[in-house]
């Protein structure tokens, strides 16, 4: 269990780290999930915005992350600030097509009633099609916290000093790297398997009704 | 009352309705039935705008529909559509609420307005409030349906195929619910099928329309069945029209002669019509049956009579 000696014995590193890369997660998340929400509804109400949000949004995630990250830190300088854009831009597909999925899923009938009851566009959508899409919709959140969890890890090779930092700098060490390595890969995975079963409940409790439970 | 004035609606070239122009008075039933493509879902959703119409006007109370706002309209309409459309999210309650709370009406009044509907409809409230749509059944959802669009009191309530997917028996059993809850509410109603028994049976009157939105005939169904205006109304009122006409004629309407000599086996209610005393004179051996109210024999039907009746009424 030589892993775990490591941390505790580096853990006034690797604690800050973890702190660092929670942050890091929690913002993007937020941030993506908000630009997503929006980017799905348009797509859902018009085929081609969908057709061009999906394209350019799915093209984005084709850009290695390194790459990505480099080209906006000639931009937003180094360190955090064009890892959390680079993070943000890659969970949009996720939760953009998730969201379209979701809205469009909903039963014409019920929005049709909905409609004929006297409901606005705005509170048809408020009120009927995003509360039955929330499933759905945190489905796509789901996907993409996971994946931020993971490549915030590669904002080590811009200065981040996130978990990602104790995983390069053991790169190319000539003794030890399995245990470094373990070292950032371990926290990692904890972060992003606990964010995943946290969304996963919040997505089971609040699918209540709903008629499709997406389990993606 | 709502008016229809020279109604089109017209798909590119394709013409949906056909200068309709109908009068639908305050309080009655009026059924618009034809066959599939004859425009009576799309004059239908014409009258609370989920379609507008190309041109011609439709008015509430001599009002021009396109002077409210669309939804304050909606509003006041009550809708309900074939596959019901309730909130699946929302329980039994909060649908019925719908409009009320679009409408900013207090808690406690949405409360008791609920509660009545629920009752009105009858399904307790203890029981049923809080249940979500997928824990009802097709008919009582059905009747959810039908409460959810009369939340608000409204005083026209439109009905689109309301009881199209619902098997026969329940189907009928709702058809009867409907009677007697117009009894209670005495909305104007307007109700579109394709199933002329059910026209005829829900109808105060029936306007027949043919593809293309052409208005056949508008009359009350005992009319509609004795006198067809045109080849197209006699297609569509297919086999037996008369038979058929017989379910509108109430037992107790009819002159029944006196029961002399022997009892005949089979009897029929008081309470029926004749097409139910044509059924009881077919089974019985003797073709006669006696007419009871409650235990006691009012009188005797035979062919004879049901005929006479028939024609008498014409």
């Amino acid at each position: 269990m030589s892993v775990f000696q490591y941390i505790s014995e580096n853990w006034d590193q690797i604690g800050p780290q973890v702190v660092t890369h929670l942050e890091i997660v929690g913002e993007c998340v937020a941030i993506t999930s908000a630009i997503g929400l929006a980017l799905g509804i348009a797509a859902a109400r018009s085929e081609a915005l969908s057709t061009v949000i999906m394209a350019v949004a799915s093209t984005i995630l084709t850009v290695p992350s390194f790459a990505l990250f480099g080209l906006l830190s000639i931009w937003f300088g180094l360190a955090n600030p064009p890892v959390i854009i680079g993070l943000v831009l890659y969970g949009l597909l996720p939760v953009a097509r998730n969201t379209r999925a979701g809205i469009k899923t909903v039963d014409p009938a019920v929005v049709e009633s909905a409609r004929g009851m006297g409901m606005s566009p705005l509170q048809v959508l408020l009120k009927v099609e995003l509360p039955l899409a929330v499933p759905v919709v945190l489905g796509g959140i789901r996907q993409a916290t996971v994946m931020i969890v993971a490549v915030a890890t590669v904002g080590a090779t811009v200065g981040v000093d996130d978990l990602g930092q104790t995983i390069l700098s053991a790169i190319g060490r000539s003794t030890g790297t399995l245990d470094a390595v373990l070292a950032g890969i371990i926290p990692v995975a904890v972060i992003g398997i606990l964010a995943d079963a946290i969304l996963a409940g919040i997505q089971r409790a609040l699918s209540r009704g709903r008629v499709s439970v997406a389990a993606t | 009352m709502i008016t229809f004035d020279r109604v089109v609606k017209r798909y590119g070239d394709q013409l949906a309705v056909d200068h309709l122009s109908l009068e639908i008075k305050s309080g009655e039933v009026v059924m618009l039935v034809g066959p599939s493509g004859c425009g009576k879902t799309t004059s239908l959703k014409m009258i609370n705008r989920l379609i507008e119409p190309t041109d011609g006007t439709i008015s509430i109370d001599d009002r021009d529909t396109r002077t409210y706002d669309v939804n304050d309209l909606r509003r006041s309409i009550g809708y309900v559509i074939q596959q019901v459309g309730l909130f699946p999210h929302q329980s039994v309650a909060e649908n019925i609420a719908t409009v009320p709370r679009l409408l900013g009406w207090p808690k406690q009044r949405i409360q008791a307005r609920v509660e009545e509907l629920l009752d009105l409809i009858g399904l307790p409230a203890p029981s049923y409030a809080r249940r979500l749509p997928a824990e009802l059944s097709g008919g009582e959802r059905q009747r959810v349906g039908v409460a959810r669009a009369l939340g608000a009191d409204p005083n026209i309530l439109l009905m689109d195929e309301p009881f199209g997917a619902i098997d026969p028996i329940a189907r009928e059993r709702l058809q009867n619910e409907l009677l007697r809850l117009q009894r209670v509410v005495r909305k104007t109603i307007v109700f579109v099928t394709h199933d002329i028994d059910e026209a005829v049976k829900l109808g105060d009157r029936v306007a027949l329309l043919s593809k293309g939105g052409v208005l056949e005939q508008f009359a009350t169904p005992e009319e509609l069945l004795a006198h067809p205006q045109s080849e197209f109304v006699t297609g569509f009122l297919g086999e037996g029209p008369l038979v058929r006409r017989l379910a509108l004629i109430p037992i107790a309407e009819v002159q029944l002669p006196a029961m002399n000599g022997a009892a005949p086996a089979a009897s029929v209610g008081f309470e029926g019509t004749l097409r139910d005393a044509l059924d009881a004179v077919l089974r019985s051996p003797d073709g006669r049956a006696r007419v009871v109210k409650g235990d006691q024999t009012v009188g005797i039907v035979d062919a004879d009579v049901i005929r006479a009746a028939s024609m008498r009424s014409r």
